[in-house]
């Protein structure tokens, strides 16, 4: 088997376009989370917040190529041409005959399948639907429209897992080189705020209610006072090659996939449950050939859901205790769903490359369902070898992904 | 509507929906040729000028025959005079 190393980064979140402004909103512990005018139109949506992503610089894609693409295929192409950049690949050196990229969300264009009913079924007339309208709403279009715009002439596939699509992408292209069936992979995953996004969480109770007026206390990962997650969007893409390629052409390397695991619960489609998540973390640490003290920070997953938040807490505190920092970057971005695994990933990247660990934005009284792991609840300086990067999504679907600091060895 | 109106609201079709600049919308401008249009594009273009003059083309066969941008004119001309003479 191949090693596999992270060269490259690319990211439209809440913050911003590009890692810069990721990391400067974390540094500065903000909230990218704000009321979101014209939702009080829904009739029985309670939450009204979101953290969306701006759509900018949408122009600079050629129209041909932009027209089949929603909100967040062009976050996605936006993501992975910064990602591209990121790893020193020019758009006429990419090698695309062994190149694939794998971008994973929960569904199409929320916005533009919206379009379609709007459109079509007042009249039940067909006649007018314009031609690229599904293109921008099929499972697989933030993967497609990346290929289509970069060209790629490897693996194209898509990872429809909600909430851990992302992983699932970043796992499946880890297998892809590891294997040597592809040679760069560009994987990640891509989300679209809208109403009928958050409206999915809501009418399950899921959602952030209480703060409508004070967006930036919610969401409250961990926290006794949390009560729900809030929607964001945006998209985050990684560059994956393998080690002897990345070394030969002297590459950035922001570390090593060293495991990945992914699992269903087998219990419940909606409820996740912690006997699983210590299965899909163990299994990764395993594969990672590592102990669990040797983790120095855990991303978790924690959307800052009742009950979601308590398992993880508990399937964490099973495996490490209280020896391993633990931060949720949920409490900033809020869950960028399908996005969510790679953005969080980057951002836990970069904060190894800088030692220190951003804090669970909002956590002010640690649950008390959510105590015995070590809540980061302050920027903490720390030399950062091994990561976990937790993903659990609706469907009940675990992924744990561990990457190791590449130090030459 | 006169004839300089209707290839006025096309021209504006293809700024609007295909981000054609000005300049290049000449009456023999071939479309797929001259103006980047593809088989997709077709299916946009008779969507926007069926909303644009509130008419019904989709079905119709000369649609296949349209080459340039006078085409596209003197279809919609034909159209529109028959849907006058019909309604009236």
């Amino acid at each position: 088997m191949k090693r596999v190393v992270i060269t490259g980064v690319g990211v439209v979140s809440p913050f911003g376009y590009g890692t810069k402004s990721l990391m400067e909103g974390l540094e500065e512990n903000r909230s990218a989370v704000r009321y979101m005018e014209g939702w009080d139109v829904y009739k029985g949506m309670r939450s009204h917040v979101g953290a969306p992503s701006e759509m900018k610089d949408e122009k600079k894609i050629p129209r041909e190529k932009r027209r089949s693409m929603g909100i967040l295929s062009i976050y996605a192409v936006q993501a992975a041409e910064q990602a591209l950049a990121d790893a020193g690949i020019a758009f006429a050196d990419i090698p695309r005959l062994r190149t694939g990229c794998v971008v994973g969300s929960t569904m199409g264009s929320a916005k533009s399948i919206t379009e379609v009913f709007e459109t079509m079924l007042p009249d039940r007339d067909l006649g007018k639907l314009g031609s690229s309208l599904f293109f921008q709403c099929m499972s697989h279009t933030a993967a497609a429209n990346v290929a289509q715009y970069l060209e790629l002439n490897g693996y194209i596939m898509s990872t429809s897992a909600a909430c851990a699509s992302a992983l699932h992408a970043l796992g499946t292209g880890y297998d892809l080189i590891r294997t040597g069936r592809q040679d760069i992979m560009l994987c990640g995953g891509a989300e679209e705020l809208h109403p009928t996004v958050t409206g999915s969480f809501d009418v399950l109770f899921a959602t952030s209610s209480a703060y409508n007026q004070t967006p930036d206390r919610t969401p409250r990962p961990f926290d006794r006072d949390r009560d729900g997650l809030v929607c964001g969007d945006g998209s985050g893409i990684l560059v994956l090659e393998g080690l002897d390629r990345a070394l030969a052409r002297n590459a950035r390397i922001y570390a090593e996939i060293v495991g990945y695991s992914t699992s269903g619960n087998g219990a419940h489609l909606s409820q996740s449950n912690k006997a699983s998540m210590v299965r899909c973390m163990s299994d990764a640490l395993q594969e990672a050939r590592s102990l669990p003290e040797d983790v120095d920070y855990i991303n978790a997953h924690a959307t800052a859901t009742l009950q979601g938040d308590k398992e993880e807490a508990e399937a964490i505190r099973e495996l490490f205790g209280d020896s391993v920092p633990v931060s949720s970057l949920k409490g900033h971005i809020g869950h960028t769903l399908g996005a969510s695994g790679a953005i969080e990933l980057i951002a836990s990247l970069l904060m190894m490359e800088k030692s220190v660990i951003y804090p669970t934005r909002n956590l002010e009284n640690v649950d008390p369902d959510c105590r015995g792991i070590m809540h980061v609840m302050e920027s903490m300086p720390k030399d950062i070898l091994l990561i976990l990067k937790n993903g659990f999504a609706f469907g009940g679907i675990n992924a744990t992904l561990a990457c190791r600091r590449y130090d030459g060895l | 509507m006169t004839e300089q109106e209707i290839i006025e609201k096309v021209n504006m079709v293809f700024e609007e929906s295909f981000e054609k600049d000005r300049a290049l919308l000449k009456p023999d401008a071939h479309i797929f040729t001259d103006l980047g249009l593809d088989s997709l594009d077709i299916v946009d273009l008779v969507v926007a000028l069926q909303k644009s003059f509130g008419i019904q083309i989709r079905e119709e066969e000369k649609i296949r025959d349209i080459r340039t941008l006078q085409d596209i004119y003197q279809f919609i001309i034909e159209v529109k005079n028959k849907k006058e003479v019909s309604g009236s």
